[in-house]
């Protein structure tokens, strides 16, 4: 195992300490941290044997598992970018219809 | 019998404690209808607005240009029963007194979308806010096909057919050019009419970094609309 694997491994234990003491302080539900605790398993699962996904890497044709592993990172942070813009921007607008309502209605 | 139709100047207003009172003071004596938009100031704007109307909103937070005009269109529209709404700002920019030329060429009654543009004059405008309105107003002659002078103005009068086509999504500063870019696509008539500004604040306002949001944000509309 080298040292970046144990490190990603001992980072994948952090994340999931995380999900614990948040789905503890009740801002996870059972079933969001039941997903987030899977995820970071499937991290350090794949950050101690990382061979698991060597035949889906030659498949797609990638030269290492570590480059396939960043792509699907790229992947995933692109996805989580747009909907974090989508749901940024009906935030925005739901702000704007709630405070231009209140502006109005103190004024009725 | 046809009553006379109603037209309420639209002040919108964020911080503007300033200069607001001098502003409203020149308003009122043109004896119009007005209202005050208060768009989440953390001064004394509400509270000095008040004194000099009744119809004074406030945002709870400050939402930008567009949305405090849009707070303004909505309100004169349907709960004033207003048939056009002439837009200022509230930092004394704009004087009072051009609003007899906005009522010389508007017919708010008309079933037909009615729009008047304030155009300043070069003139005393500083270099780089001239340099920012001639782009925006090349880029939606070259990309809509129409030339729309001084874009930025925040000086101008609409009716409630054209607010109901206009209606804009923007909140910010960017109102503007979403005005302009609709009334180009859509074809909507205009006139225009030369007004005076006063510039009390020179750090305020474009700047050059802004040309470059210009020309972004009449890309994306040419793209949306």
């Amino acid at each position: 195992m080298s040292i970046f694997q144990l490190f990603a491994a001992l980072f994948a234990l952090f994340m999931v300490y995380w999900v614990r003491t948040s789905h503890k302080r009740r801002q996870l539900s059972l079933l969001e941290a039941s997903f987030w605790y899977s995820v970071w398993s499937v991290f350090i699962l794949l950050s101690v044997f990382p061979n698991l996904l060597l035949g889906v890497a030659q498949t797609l044709h990638f030269a290492r598992v570590f480059d396939l592993l960043v792509v699907l990172a790229f992947t995933v942070l692109t996805i989580q970018n747009f909907y974090l813009y989508l749901k940024n921007k009906k935030l925005e607008q739901k702000l704007e219809t709630l405070a231009r309502k209140m502006a109005m209605k103190q004024q009725l | 019998m046809n009553q006379a139709p109603k037209v309420y100047v639209v002040v919108t207003a964020f911080n503007e404690a300033k200069y607001l009172a001098t502003f409203l003071r020149k308003l009122g004596r043109q004896e119009l209808s007005f209202l005050v938009i208060d768009d989440g100031s953390t001064d004394q704007t509400a509270s000095i607005a008040r004194r000099y109307t009744k119809h004074v909103l406030s945002h709870p937070v400050n939402l930008g240009k567009g949305a405090t005009m849009k707070t303004g269109a909505e309100f004169a529209f349907k709960h004033l029963g207003a048939d056009a709404v002439i837009f200022m700002d509230g930092d004394d920019q704009h004087s009072p007194t051009d609003l007899k030329h906005f009522f010389a060429k508007l017919h708010p009654a008309s079933q037909q979308a009615q729009l008047v543009l304030g155009v300043r004059s070069f003139d005393a405008m500083p270099k780089t806010r001239v340099f920012g309105n001639q782009l925006a107003s090349a880029l939606v002659k070259l990309l809509f096909g129409r030339y729309i002078p001084d874009i930025p103005s925040g000086f101008k009068a609409l009716n409630r057919i054209a607010y109901q086509k206009l209606k804009w999504q923007s909140s910010d500063y960017g109102v503007e050019l979403e005005i302009a870019c609709k009334v180009a696509k859509l074809g909507l008539a205009f006139q225009t009419v030369a007004v005076q500004t006063l510039y009390h604040d020179l750090d305020r306002g474009m700047n050059l970094l802004d040309s470059f949001k210009i020309v972004y944000k009449i890309l994306l509309w040419r793209i949306n609309l």
